[in-house]
Formats: C-alpha cells, sequence, structure tokens
C-alpha cells in the first residue's frame, strides 16, 4: 500500500486568528485505508479534512507552512478544482451543499461544471451505488435527511474521487440512516478502494467501521493507530471527550480485558470469561415503584380519535395522523418514536396547540386547543423546535428567555429569568447571541427558554439530535433532573439512549398510527417492534438481552450493578 | 371563536402555490417547451401590444395571452394578484379621469395603457410559470447570459422553500412567545403586530443563514462552480422540436390576425 496523503511539518493559521488551528502536523494516510478523525471541539479536525482538498490554503487563505501531498499532488501548487477531482467532501450540514433544484442536476453538477463529456453516465453511475437511481427526478427538498445525505454523498462520488471525507455522518440522520450511510461508505472502500475519511463522535460507529484512528488534539495528532490499538486506550479517549463505546465500558465493569468492536463479540468474550449477569436488585423494586406511582394522575394533554394531513405540492390531502387516541398524565416522560415521516412531528405541534386537527379534539390542561389562539394556548405548553437556533429570536439567550414571561407581565419575570439560566447552568453566557454556543449549550438554552414559559406541558422536537455523546449525556441529565419542574414531557426522538434513559413511557408511530405505548425496557425486548419502527436499541441494551438479562439494562449505571453481585462472588 | 385547518388562504397555501408556480409543476403546454423558444415566445408578445395604438389589436393580444395563460396553468395565488392588480388599476383610471375633468377619451387611453400592461403581465405569468429553475438558467444561459447570473437564478429557486420555511417557524415562534394583546378595531392591532414580528424575523434568518451559505459557497468552489468549463455541456441538452416551432408560428399567426383584424375594424 501506498500513502495517498502525506502531511509535512504542516502549520495553519486562519487570518485573524491569534494561534495556529494546525500545529506541525506530520501524517500520512494509506490508500483504501478507512479513517476515523476524532477530537474534542475545536481540536483541529475539520481544518485537517479541508487540507486535503486545498480549500486551505486556496478557499481559506492564511498562514500555511509546511507541505501537503494528495494522491501526488502538492496542494499548494494546484487548485482546489485539480484536488476536487481526487478528493470528495460531504459537510456536516450536507443540506446545504445541495444547490440544484433535482436530485439528476445535483449528482451532475460536479462532472458538468469540470465539462466532463459523460457527465451523465458519471452521475448514474454514482446514483446506482448508493442504490438512490429512484430518486433521480425528485426535488432535493423532497428527500428525507437519510436521502438528502446519500444524494449529497452520491455528488460528490460522480467525480470518481480517490478518497472521500465525510464531516460527522450520524448527526442528522436517524440510527437506521447512519448505519446505512456506514454500510455504504465501507462497499466503496471495500469494492471501489477508495479511502474514506470521517470525522466522528460516536466510538460505537468508529470501531464498528473503520480501520484506522486518528485522535487531534489542539491543532496536532496526538497518535493514529490501527483501530483496535485505538480502541483500547479507552481512558485516552475519555479525556479527549470520546466516552468509550457501551460495550467497552460493560466489559470493563465485569472486569474483562478487551475491545469488542460488536455486541456480538463482547458477549462472546464475556460467555467466554464466565460472566453471566442476572438482573440489578434495584431493577425489580423500581419496576413494581412505577406500577405503584400508576394510580389515576391527572391528564395533562389528551387526545381523541386524532387525524390530521397535509395538502401536497401536487394538491392531494396527504394523510400524516390516523385515528390517534393519547392521553398524557401529570409525570410521564414520554418518548415519541418512529422512522421519519411517521407523523412525530405533527403529533407534537397538534398537543401543543401550534396546529389544530382536522378530526378529533385535544384538550390540553383543561382547554380545547380549537377554542383558544396558540399564543394563548403556549401558556400550557413550550415547543421547543428541532433547530436550536430557530428559537433564538433576540440578540442575547437572556433575552430570548425573557421574552415570554415579560410579554406576559410577570412581576418576578427577571428572578424566574436568572433562576432558569442557573439551571441549565448558563448564568455566564447570558449575554451572548445564542447562536455563538456550542451545540450542547444551545440546546441547554433552549431548554431554559422552555422552562421559563412555565409550561404544563414541555414538547421536544430531536433535543439530542447533532450533538457529540459528551453533550447529549449533559442533555439528558439536564432533562432528567427539570422533570419536577413541568407536569409532563413529550419527546420526538431517534436517539435510543434518550429513550433508554430517560423516559418512562415509549409511544411508537407508524404511518400516523400508534402501533405501540410501553414501557422502554418492553420495547427493547420486541424484536418485532423494533424491526417494523426501524429503531437500534443502544449498545448496552442489546448486549443484555445477548446474554439474557431480564429485566434488561438500560444504561451502563445498571449494568454495572447487575455485574457487581457476581464480581464479588468470584473474590469470595 | 373556532380555529380550523384552512386548504387555501392560509400561509401553508401560499408557500405551496409558490412553490407549484416556481417549479412549474402544474405542467402546462410551455412547460413541455425548450426554454429559449418559450423566452422568444415570450419576447413577441411582450413587444407586440407597444407596436399599435389600435384598440381592436390590442384587445385581440389581449385575447391571445388570456388564453397562453389558461394553457400554461396559472396558479391561482398569482392569477388572484394579477386580477387585483388588474382591476385596482382601471379602478383607478376612471378614478383619475374623473377626479381630472377628463371626458370618455381619457378614459379611453388610460384603459388602452392598462391593457397593453396586463397583456404583458400575462404573457410574462405564462411564460415564467412554465419554466423550471433549471430550464430557465439553462435557457438564459444559451441566450449569452453570464454562468454568475444563469447559477444565481437557479440557486435563488432552491433558497426560496428554504427561506419561507425558516421564515414561518421564526415567526410562529415570536408570535407564541411575545406578548399577546387584542385584536382591536377590525383586527388592526393584531395585524400591526404581526407587521412587527415579520419585520423581527428578518434578524434571526439572516444570521441563520448566513452560517449555511457558508457551506454552499465551499461546496461550489470544490464542485468546480467556479472552474466554469460546463456551459457548452448545459446547452447542448436543449433541443427545438415540432412542438416548439408550431407553437411560435400559431402565436406568430395569431398575433398578425390581431394586427388584421385592428385594421379591418378600428375601435378607436
Amino acid at each position: 500500500m501506498t500513502a495517498i496523503i502525506e502531511l509535512d511539518r504542516l502549520s495553519f493559521r486562519y487570518p485573524g486568528a491569534t494561534r495556529d488551528s494546525l500545529r506541525n502536523v506530520s501524517l500520512s494516510i494509506e490508500e483504501g485505508d478507512f479513517v476515523a478523525v476524532i477530537g474534542g471541539n475545536g481540536s483541529g479536525k475539520t481544518t485537517l479534512c479541508k487540507t486535503f482538498n486545498g480549500l486551505v490554503p486556496h478557499y481559506w487563505v492564511g498562514e500555511f507552512a509546511g507541505e501537503a501531498r494528495v494522491a501526488g499532488l502538492d496542494t499548494y501548487d494546484s487548485s482546489v478544482a485539480e484536488l476536487s477531482a481526487t478528493v470528495g467532501y460531504v459537510y456536516q450540514d450536507f443540506q446545504n451543499q445541495l444547490v440544484r433544484p433535482r436530485v439528476r442536476d445535483e449528482v451532475e453538477f460536479g462532472p458538468m461544471n469540470f465539462g466532463m463529456a459523460d457527465f451523465a453516465a458519471r452521475g448514474a453511475e454514482a446514483m446506482a451505488m448508493l442504490g438512490i437511481d429512484h430518486l433521480a427526478d425528485r426535488f432535493v427538498w423532497q428527500l428525507s435527511g437519510g436521502q438528502a445525505h446519500l444524494t449529497a454523498l452520491a455528488s460528490v462520488l460522480s467525480m470518481r474521487p480517490r478518497i472521500i471525507v465525510v464531516d460527522e455522518p450520524v448527526a442528522e440522520v436517524d440510527p437506521a440512516g447512519a448505519h446505512a450511510l456506514y454500510e455504504r461508505l465501507t462497499q466503496l472502500n471495500r469494492d471501489h478502494g477508495i479511502t474514506v475519511v470521517v470525522i466522528e463522535h460516536h466510538a460505537e460507529f468508529i470501531s464498528q467501521y473503520a480501520r484506522s484512528v486518528i485522535l487531534m488534539d489542539d491543532g496536532a495528532p496526538v497518535w493514529h493507530l490501527p483501530v483496535a490499538e485505538a480502541a483500547a486506550r479507552a481512558d485516552e479517549l475519555a479525556a479527549h471527550g470520546i466516552p468509550a463505546p457501551q460495550i467497552v465500558d460493560a466489559c470493563a465493569a465485569a472486569e474483562v480485558p478487551g475491545a469488542p468492536r460488536t455486541v456480538a463479540e463482547a458477549a462472546t468474550l464475556l460467555r467466554d470469561a464466565g460472566v453471566s449477569p442476572s438482573a440489578a436488585s434495584s431493577l425489580r423494586e423500581d419496576d413494581a415503584g412505577e406500577r405503584g406511582i400508576a394510580a389515576a394522575p391527572r391528564p395533562v394533554v389528551a387526545a381523541s380519535s386524532l387525524s390530521h394531513g397535509y395538502r401536497t405540492v401536487g394538491g392531494d390531502l396527504m394523510p400524516v395522523l390516523h385515528d390517534v387516541d393519547l392521553t398524557i398524565h401529570a409525570g410521564d416522560r414520554v418518548a415519541l418514536v418512529g422512522g421519519n415521516g411517521a407523523g412525530k412531528s405533527t403529533l407534537m405541534r397538534l398537543l401543543g396547540g401550534l396546529q389544530v386537527p382536522r378530526g378529533g379534539t385535544i384538550v390540553l390542561d383543561g382547554v380545547d386547543t380549537r377554542s383558544a389562539p396558540s399564543a394563548r394556548l403556549a401558556d400550557h405548553a413550550a415547543y421547543l423546535f428541532q433547530r436550536p437556533e430557530q428559537m433564538f429570536l433576540k440578540d442575547s439567550v437572556r433575552a430570548d428567555v425573557l421574552l415570554h414571561p415579560a410579554g406576559r407581565g410577570r412581576d418576578d419575570a427577571d428572578a424566574l429569568v436568572d433562576r432558569v439560566l442557573d439551571r441549565v447552568r448558563l448564568t455566564e453566557f447570558a449575554d451572548r447571541d445564542g447562536r455563538t454556543l456550542s451545540g450542547g449549550q444551545q440546546r441547554r438554552a433552549t431548554l431554559a427558554i422552555g422552562l421559563a414559559m412555565s409550561p404544563a406541558l414541555m414538547l421536544a422536537d430531536e433535543p439530542t439530535a447533532s450533538l457529540d455523546v459528551a453533550s447529549r449525556d449533559s442533555v439528558i441529565g439536564m432533562l432528567d433532573e427539570l422533570s419536577d419542574t413541568i407536569a409532563a414531557a413529550v419527546v420526538a426522538t431517534h436517539d435510543m439512549h434518550l429513550v433508554a434513559e430517560w423516559a418512562t413511557r415509549v409511544v411508537v408511530l407508524e404511518h400516523g398510527r400508534i402501533v405501540a405505548d410501553l414501557t422502554p425496557r418492553a420495547l427493547f425486548a420486541d424484536d418485532a417492534l423494533l424491526a417494523k419502527a426501524r429503531l437500534v436499541p443502544p449498545q448496552i441494551v442489546a448486549l443484555g438481552r445477548e446474554l439474557g438479562i431480564d429485566p434488561l439494562p438500560l444504561s451502563v449505571a445498571q449494568w454495572r450493578e447487575a455485574v457487581a453481585p457476581i464480581r464479588t462472588e468470584a473474590l469470595a | 371563536m373556532s380555529r380550523k385547518t384552512r386548504d387555501v388562504l392560509s400561509v401553508e397555501w401560499v408557500k405551496l402555490e409558490l412553490i407549484r408556480t416556481a417549479y412549474a409543476t402544474r405542467g402546462g403546454l410551455f412547460a413541455r417547451m425548450d426554454p429559449r423558444m418559450v423566452i422568444g415566445w415570450y419576447l413577441l408578445l411582450a413587444v407586440a401590444p407597444w407596436l399599435t395604438h389600435n384598440f381592436t389589436t390590442i384587445l385581440a393580444l389581449f385575447v391571445i395571452t388570456a388564453a397562453s395563460a389558461a394553457l400554461a396553468r396559472v396558479g391561482p395565488l398569482v392569477l388572484g394578484l394579477f386580477l387585483i392588480g388588474f382591476f385596482t388599476d382601471f379602478l383607478y383610471a376612471f378614478l383619475a379621469a374623473w377626479l381630472f375633468g377628463g371626458d370618455a377619451n381619457t378614459a379611453i387611453a388610460l384603459i388602452e395603457i392598462n391593457l397593453k400592461l396586463a397583456t404583458v403581465s400575462l404573457a410574462s405569468i405564462a411564460a415564467f410559470v412554465s419554466l423550471d429553475p433549471e430550464k430557465l438558467s439553462t435557457g438564459l444561459l444559451a441566450l449569452g447570459a453570464p454562468e454568475l447570473l444563469a447559477f444565481g437564478v437557479s440557486y435563488g429557486y432552491r433558497m426560496m422553500p428554504i427561506l419561507f420555511e425558516e421564515f414561518g417557524i421564526v415567526f410562529t415562534g415570536l408570535r407564541l412567545r411575545s406578548a399577546p394583546g387584542a385584536r382591536g378595531f377590525l383586527g388592526l392591532k393584531a395585524l400591526w403586530r404581526w407587521g412587527t414580528y415579520a419585520v423581527q424575523a428578518f434578524y434571526p434568518i439572516f444570521l441563520n443563514t448566513a452560517k449555511s451559505v457558508r457551506t454552499t459557497v465551499e461546496s461550489l468552489e470544490t464542485r468546480g462552480f467556479t472552474a466554469n468549463q460546463g456551459r457548452e455541456l448545459r446547452i447542448a441538452r436543449l433541443s427545438i422540436g415540432g412542438l416548439d416551432v408550431a407553437v411560435v408560428a400559431v402565436t406568430v399567426m395569431a398575433v398578425m390576425t390581431a394586427f388584421g383584424l385592428g385594421s379591418r375594424w378600428p375601435l378607436g
């Protein structure tokens, strides 16, 4: 194998920056490798990857020192256009990468710009490789997140690149979609010898798909190791903000050495080591406790025989919800799950009174949503939009949080805002524009906005989407802490960690109907249901099932409890 | 009061209508034509009314473009806006003639200019409703427009649904979270509030889109947009067929007939 990317003592500083974003980087990547670039925020991952296709230093003109050779070309002496024939780049916010009206135009755009006469053949080939030929005549704004991601990938594949860089592929698609994308990347890597570089936070994807790992810290690589060796350095990864996959943690908790890559591997390791945990004793009591509370609590929102639909561009009525009956009680933490287009967001908008249903009724906190304007219903239900920046309407976090309580003339508005900001630990950022905060802080700011509305019902659309693992865990923790101030919360999500660790009730939607309404534990025990709703349980749950633990552990903490008695027995 | 989901005259409807119009999803006669011929056809009808003062000819030309608009399947939103403009213009013409002491002749002169404007508007509506962004931009390229303009047209269309969606969400947020108030006489207070929200919505929208546009510009760079070698390839995709020739020929004959009618039976 030969090196396709060679960096030699490369440094780069963005214009106007006070320090280098890349510091003396020496690195080589073999042709045909599948590399994961990891590291905390601001460690220089994205800047590194932008040196591969010449965006640094040709588009981002800064102080550039050292040498970068990609497929034999010196990037400093060649142009972005030349390099783009070799390196394809798929952005994290890939939606913005799509610039043409239809999928086919989009995929042919690159080859056409470079004057390649076989642009149509290249486009067709790229779409066939990713299995999206059937989307060719769709408008790009009609695509689902997963389809749009594949289209962005196809549009760089049509250049027949030797290297593909994908920035945080998991950020904006559901788990099944993310696995599908990784499978495609693996196939491109294996069958077509394309070198794949991904920027990734999720250890479980890295260990399952990558072959080697580059850890970046403060503008320079700490090491570049084969994936097995990298995975074994769990403590070092955790120190750089990459928590180990749950199965690695699980092995460590059971004191079994090794860094399994898949759940099946972990199960084999644990079985061979003679670990066969039974359920933690606390879980059984937990279950009994849950049943105990269920004595006739107050309904916060009740929907009966709800149906709704939207007009399409073609003019037909596309039904989204059919005959949905759902009552949410005080104390419920409901996770609304289901594939894209199952009707999750629509149901949430109806529950919050943003829209009224075409059929059926919704009674929110004692008020029929048809009888009151949505602005009045906002006093009963807070709706948090999917993208945090859509909730930042003012020029500081404080002003945004204050908007609702001050507008309703609450005397204690300022004190309330101080209290809420303190609760989400954003007091020190209160005067900044929400858009300048990190992803996790932005989510917490939206939670603060919701809390200050003092709602009975909190509705959040994908509150953990596009967060790295550490920020995601902090948001889940925060949701957990806040449950005492709101009567009930409903979250629409693809994130099974959130479902496992936070929810007390899971409502599974499919094609606009509720197909199941159960506890997270019951959901993860039901194979048929999981497959039907395209859900992938968290690794720790899958491992628990593989080993036949009942009740299932839903978090690593619960797993620790489950293995703890065995360890003591073994010691005794 | 009771809220219900409306299918027309709602924000959602306006959005759908704009998309249908911009992307020519209704089809229609001219949507099947070569964009260069559509532009040519449009120029023919846009120029013709200015070459005459004959009222009969102008009326006939108006009828031709009205028929074309029907064939182009213009949607209710655009047609509605056109009709509002058309009738207020006439009203204004009569009022002006009457207030400033004009007679029937003044009114007819004003109606004539209004009819000419209406004819040109209808022709442009029919033409541009039939051109989806890709066709329009390729057509402009073929007629010698700079690459950047052609791309700007197609990218503008691409951004439209996104901006509209974003505006809807930010506006909803403002409406839900800002201070509520009375509707006021004829809902004027509510209208004023909504006006302020619409203006306030621009701050977040600009900042939110500025961030995403950076990705777009970088991606354009990597995908050779500035390499700019695709002009011939794009133009080579166009072809003028039997339908194109037939439509233009029929239109030329219709226009000639209009002028013929005018010289035979002049109305004024």
